[in-house]
């Protein structure tokens, strides 16, 4: 089985994994971080710990990170947050939120549940905007859909499923003039993209351990201090994390996505490179086969990531020749339906097209080898279900 | 990363064994030369569901003397031409009008929600069917 799905999740770094053990054992450091005793200020130090290592990968302050149990969960609390904390005591027009329609799924849920619930007794209209054929959303088409009661734009830096990078930093330094939010879901771009928040004015970047070689069930959201992006909690409890997110901390989670951000940010160049050369020597045998579409303008894709339609073949029957791949596909598959991913169908693809596609995607140790072998199984796999197509004409 | 080849690797989907494995080894998969005698053919498929079948008989003496089929579509399509072209062999044309859904459901282990692939088979016999007659003196 060769593995090439990092983008929907990483192994724990083995360094991670020997860094979260003494947080796990059953004599381990297991106190409640909360706790003002010994074992609890031992616990406190890890989690303080793990909040500069996270901070430190992306140019920011320890005290702007908030951990969260994932990007999921991020995106919920700096979208309904914000606009929860926002729109309080606003003129009764519409809050305006401006989105693209190639987020994640957790950003559209959002963002459609605000539509239908309001936010604090006013009515809430999100633009979603569509990107070009090369699946990019420029700042222009962000600011053209900027109105007076826009209070928050909500953009990833590299989309999950074709890893077209969009171009946050201009985007951040027009929208912080205008005096508009700015709101990241940077899942898929720590530790594969530089990210300086020092110099880059994002108010809220939501942040994920597990696609980058960290534990599942931990991530963190980043909230500006200067000028302070300010969130109504949507968890209420004990008033942890400066009050936005209560909930005992997961210490053992937690150090683990301290180190893996910490090895991230030490590899980062290498994994880079490592990760660029992979992409494009795939691309490349790929070439092999006629009428494939790459997904994404190809100048502005995320290293790790490699999206491919397939014209002439079925994209279940695709997906089922190649067992000895772990690749994503291009639809979201139930065994009775298979939906199409709107990601393709938002770049243009058709229902066909979108399902007859795979995203491969590269982590640190896929190898040239793996690369070979997958090539030459898609290759295989695809002249085959063409040959066996009454339809397909070379 | 390599990883370690577990059960499911073989059939990982969990498509029914006898569609498993007839799409991982279709037999009588391509078409006839064009000039092959006493070639009937018949295709069914529908745009919505994405799918196409063909099926190709040779009919030699009354019987069906040699079959091929080709798919486009989802593994049970693939797997329902394989096992037409199978069934097929040796059969009168009155035979193959005896050819029942349930049957062929039945043997192919076909759950509801892929019926519509069984139905595209038996519709490619009919129109093989269809032909076979106009063709008929």
């Amino acid at each position: 089985m060769i593995y090439l799905d990092y983008a929907a999740t990483t192994p724990l770094d083995a360094r991670v994994f020997d860094a979260m053990l003494p947080y796990l054992r059953p004599d381990g450091v297991f106190a409640n971080p909360a706790s003002t005793h010994g074992p609890g200020f031992k616990a406190r130090a890890a989690v303080e710990r793990a909040r500069a290592q996270v901070a430190a990968l992306i140019g920011a302050e320890p005290g702007e990170i908030v951990w969260t149990s994932g990007a999921t969960e991020s995106n919920n609390l700096a979208i309904k947050g914000a606009l929860e904390f926002r729109g309080a005591g606003a003129t009764g027009r519409a809050l305006h939120v401006v989105t693209s329609r190639t987020e994640h799924k957790c950003v559209l849920d959002t963002c459609r549940h605000l539509e239908a619930q309001g936010c604090n007794g006013q009515p809430v209209r999100v633009t979603y905007l569509k990107p070009n054929a090369d699946g990019v959303v420029t700042p222009e088409d962000v600011l053209a859909a900027l109105t007076p009661e826009t209070l928050l734009v909500s953009l990833m830096w590299v989309n999950n499923e074709i890893g077209v990078v969009q171009d946050i930093a201009r985007l951040a330094q027009l929208l912080r003039s205008r005096g508009v939010l700015l709101h990241v879901d940077a899942a898929q771009a720590a530790g594969k993209l530089a990210i300086d928040l020092a110099n880059t004015p994002i108010d809220l970047l939501s942040l994920s351990a597990h696609k980058t070689y960290g534990p599942k069930g931990i991530g963190a959201l980043f909230v500006r201090r200067r000028p302070r992006a300010r969130l109504q909690p949507q968890m209420h409890g004990g008033g942890h994390e400066q009050g936005m997110r209560s909930g005992t901390l997961a210490t053992h989670q937690i150090v683990g996505m301290g180190a893996a951000f910490e090895v991230a940010a030490q590899r980062r160049a290498s994994d880079e490179q490592h990760l660029t050369a992979l992409r494009e020597l795939l691309w490349s045998r790929l070439q092999a086969l006629p009428r494939i579409l790459r997904n994404g303008n190809a100048s502005l894709m995320a290293p790790h990531l490699l999206n491919v339609s397939f014209e002439g073949v079925e994209g279940e029957s695709l997906r089922a020749a190649l067992p000895e791949l772990a690749v994503s596909s291009g639809s979201a598959c139930s065994s009775a339906t298979a939906e199409p991913s709107y990601v393709l169908r938002a770049l243009g693809r058709d229902d066909e097209l979108a399902n007859a596609s795979l995203r491969f995607s590269f982590g640190r140790t896929t190898t040239v080898a793996d690369i070979e072998t997958a090539a030459a199984a898609v290759i295989r796999q695809v002249q085959w279900l063409r040959e066996l197509s009454p339809l397909w004409t070379a | 990363m390599q990883t370690e080849t577990d059960a499911t690797q073989a059939n990982p989907f969990g498509y029914p064994p006898p569609v498993w494995q007839r799409f991982n080894a279709p037999a009588r998969a391509g078409r006839f030369a064009m000039d092959t005698p006493g070639v009937v053919t018949g295709s069914a498929g529908s745009p919505a569901a994405h799918s196409r079948l063909q099926l190709q008989l040779r009919v030699a003496d009354g019987r069906v003397a040699d079959a091929r089929f080709l798919a486009y579509g989802c593994p049970t399509s693939i797997a329902v031409g394989a096992w037409l072209a199978e069934w097929a062999l040796g059969k009168t044309p009155a035979e193959l009008r005896g050819l029942s859904l349930s049957e062929l459901r039945a043997t192919l282990e076909i759950a509801d929600d892929r019926a519509h692939c069984a139905v595209m088979g038996e519709d490619a016999v009919r129109a093989l069917l269809a032909q076979y007659e106009d063709a008929q003196p």
